[in-house]
């Protein structure tokens, strides 16, 4: 008897923790659940059939969905446009995030600040700092125009967004840039500080320059951060809407793909179409995110 | 046995998880996807005859989403006074509302009892079938003298809104500005109007005397409309048809001048970044810009001559639409109110758009009993009956008043074509393309009429 009422007694706390984690983990499961993976099977399913208010009923279309899209000259222009802002933005954020993250790496009074001061463009919206770039490049009375002309760069006044496609890209991408770059200095911050200094004194030790120390120690112990980093960057490019919609409407010279999928969802109400174009910019994500991984991310054990 | 017994029990536990995750997200796709409307309304066959109404449930609430901000409390409260239905007023900008209008009805959820019908998504409202048709509350027939626009907001003899306001087209032009540069009489012929912007230009009076809002946004397709309704025609037939592809076509004159107007400096080269209201508040009201060809009614009083945000008090002027030979006629684009197929209380949404478009009520709204009562931004009163009890206390009412008599809806006859959305993005787009040099006025015209082929095929 007693043999037998000990063994169930501990059995029953055994039995409770087995599925303590399970419970403990449900709320997230279900949360993530909810708001990732059910959307991301409703919009892979959705994406073959034409979904369509203005054409009803919702019906199987195959890969005619895909097929609209790749004969639709704005969305070929758009990923194009957005090749563009990734390229200028992932390049961008991690050049200035890893200058950023080298200043910051050095012991200072002024860290904290410099700190602080980095991270707010980070900590604003991303319509309040195209607003705010809206002043700057304001044709009319705009800072940009102003200093170019008082150091005598220009002679007049120029209309920065919306003419030229190129340099509207650039200018709309920089004001991401200065959005997203401070995470990008975390994440190499973070790989930074993880390099053991005694890789430096040992070098120092057989000579090295600080140059030579960078490229031999630094830039190969933090490429698991700066592909992070790089990764971080890639999707928020590739997302890119709201600055191009506050700073170049739905201009197609600077539209990007995510601008493209809100109007054939939204303006033409094509969600079939829009579906189609979300899956393809997501298998871009996954993509391009494993090709930097590929070429980037090296495993570094100290 | 132990590690197998132990096995299957660890499987058991994630196939329970993940049973119970696929029944939440069931759950909650269910309550996502499921109708909210019914409760205490009743339904919309309760009326009994036209005009009668069904009466509002006493402390229920309604919920307006609209793109206008909310008119003072004061006077929402004598609604819930006179009905006992409570008023909850949700300001969202238009582009912002148009989209949780779309996202909200194509999931069939409940958003709002009673919110914006714009006059361009009546075809596409009338084909989704997303709003209640007022014909069996209203008698629309016994109200279209009274609201010339009412007609507007009806696809296929359904009226899906009621005017929540009246807007029309108009010609502005600075006096003071155009009288500096020796333009003594108002012009009242295009060629007139652009030989006087030019002496305006010449004489440097102001760089740029002419606004066009080039953005890629709707404002500069209904510019072109106004202008191409100027040259004496329109852009679609009754059938849909392009009729601006010829080159002697009004629509294709149009759309010229526009660009030519950019390009030759008549408009400043920053346009092509500004949206209509930008264009009015911040070209016009700055007194950079002499003339707004297709303005808004309604902007000498609620900006030009507001001294808080306009340095052009007192200078601007209504003037009549130059056309082709003589004045040209008004294009209407009015807001509206309807009722969405999920509200909640059709019954109490009905009696605020009775009290709101009421002739005393839309009189006040734009400032019949003084400023404090007005709704901020308010156009002109739906009502001509309205605009009569303004004469003498608005600016220009008179004028606007036989304006609003005379104008004209965009598509006469049929409406706002179902893809009304997917043709004024052709046009902006491509107007904004041909602006900015990256496409000729042929190639504008060519694919903005590629793009009718195509939505009348598809549709």
């Amino acid at each position: 008897m007693s043999g037998e009422s000990i063994t169930a007694g501990r059995k029953r706390p055994r039995k409770r923790g087995r599925f303590l984690p399970y419970i403990l983990l449900s709320p997230l499961v279900v949360f993530i659940g909810a708001l990732a993976l059910y959307p991301t099977i409703v919009t892979t399913v959705q994406a073959f059939f034409t979904v369509n208010p203005l054409n009803p009923p919702t019906r199987f279309a195959g890969l005619a969905n895909f097929r609209a899209l790749w004969h639709n000259p704005f969305v070929r222009q758009s990923a194009a446009n957005t090749v563009l802002y990734i390229v200028v933005g992932v390049g961008l954020s991690t050049l200035f995030g890893l200058v950023i993250a080298l200043v910051l790496q050095r012991r200072s009074h002024w860290r904290g600040i410099i700190l602080a001061l980095v991270v707010l463009p980070w900590a604003l919206p991303a319509v309040v700092e195209a607003v705010i770039w809206g002043w700057i490049y304001d044709p009319t009375f705009g800072v940009l125009n102003s200093v170019l002309k008082s150091l005598g760069v220009i002679n007049t006044y120029h209309v920065w967004v919306g003419i030229g496609r190129v340099v509207s890209i650039v200018l709309i991408e920089l004001v991401q840039v200065w959005q997203i770059t401070p995470l990008a200095a975390l994440l190499i911050l973070a790989a930074l500080q993880s390099i053991p200094q005694e890789l430096y004194e040992a070098a120092r030790v057989d000579g090295a320059g600080r140059w030579e120390m960078f490229k031999r120690i630094t830039l190969p112990l933090i490429r698991p951060g700066l592909a992070v980093a790089m990764v971080e960057s890639l999707i928020l490019t590739l997302n890119v809407f709201d600055q191009v919609y506050v700073l170049n409407g739905f201009a197609p010279g600077g539209a990007s793909i995510m601008l493209q999928t809100y109007q054939i969802s939204f303006n033409n109400l094509n969600f079939g179409q829009g579906y189609a174009l979300s899956l393809l910019a997501t298998f871009a994500t996954m993509l391009l995110s494993l090709l930097i991984l590929a070429v980037v991310y090296r495993r570094v054990e100290f | 046995m132990r590690r197998g017994r132990l096995s299957t029990q660890g499987r058991a536990a994630p196939v329970l998880l993940a049973l119970v995750t696929l029944v939440v997200i069931a759950v909650l796709a269910a309550a996502c996807g499921s109708s909210t409307s019914g409760g205490s309304s009743p339904s919309p066959s309760a009326s009994a005859a036209v005009g009668v109404l069904p009466s509002p449930t006493p402390g229920s609430s309604i919920t307006v989403v609209y793109h206008y901000p909310a008119p003072p409390k004061a006077v929402l409260a004598q609604f819930t006074a006179l009905t006992g239905v409570k008023v909850n007023w949700v300001e969202v900008g238009w582009d912002n509302l148009q989209t949780k209008i779309a996202a909200a009805a194509t999931s069939n959820t409940y958003f709002a009892d009673l919110t914006d019908v714009d006059w361009s998504k009546v075809g596409q409202y009338y084909k989704t079938k997303w709003f209640t048709p007022l014909n069996q509350y209203f008698d629309v027939a016994a109200l279209k003298t009274d609201m010339p626009q009412i007609d507007t907001f009806a696809s296929n003899n359904q009226q899906l809104a009621m005017p929540f306001d009246s807007s029309f087209t108009v010609s502005t032009l600075n006096t003071k500005i155009s009288k500096a540069a020796g333009v003594t009489a108002t012009p009242t012929t295009l060629t007139g109007y652009t030989n006087a912007l030019n002496q305006i230009k010449t004489k440097g009076t102001v760089p740029n005397p002419l606004d066009i809002p080039f953005a890629a946004a709707e404002g500069l397709s209904t510019y072109w409309y106004q202008t191409t309704a100027a040259f004496g025609g329109q852009v679609l037939d009754a059938n849909y048809n392009p009729l601006f592809t010829q080159p002697s076509s009004p629509g294709y004159k149009a759309l010229q001048w526009m660009v030519n107007a950019y390009k030759t400096g008549l408009v400043p080269k920053a346009n092509i970044g500004v949206t209509d209201y930008q264009g009015f508040t911040s070209e016009m009201a700055q007194g950079r810009v002499a003339s707004v060809f297709s303005d808004y009614a309604g902007t000498v009083g609620s900006v030009y001559n507001v001294p808080s945000t306009s340095k052009v008090v007192g200078q601007v002027q209504y003037v009549p639409t130059p056309g082709a030979s003589g004045p040209a006629q008004n294009l209407a684009n009015p807001d509206g109110i309807g009722i969405p197929v999920t509200a909640k209380n059709v019954a109490g949404a009905l009696a605020f758009i009775k009290w709101f478009t009421d002739t005393q009520q839309q009189a006040v709204w734009a400032g019949l009993k003084g400023p404090s009562d007005v709704i901020s931004g308010f156009p002109l009163p739906a009502r001509v009956s309205s605009l009569q009890l303004l004469t003498g206390k608005v600016a220009g009412a008179a004028e606007l008043t036989s304006l609003l008599k005379t104008s004209r809806a965009v598509f006469p006859g049929p409406g706002a074509p179902p893809w009304y959305s997917q043709f004024s993005n052709a046009v902006y787009t491509n107007i904004h393309q041909a602006a900015a040099g990256a496409e000729t006025v042929q190639q504008a015209v060519t694919n903005i009429a590629s793009q009718v082929t195509q939505l009348k095929a598809g549709s």
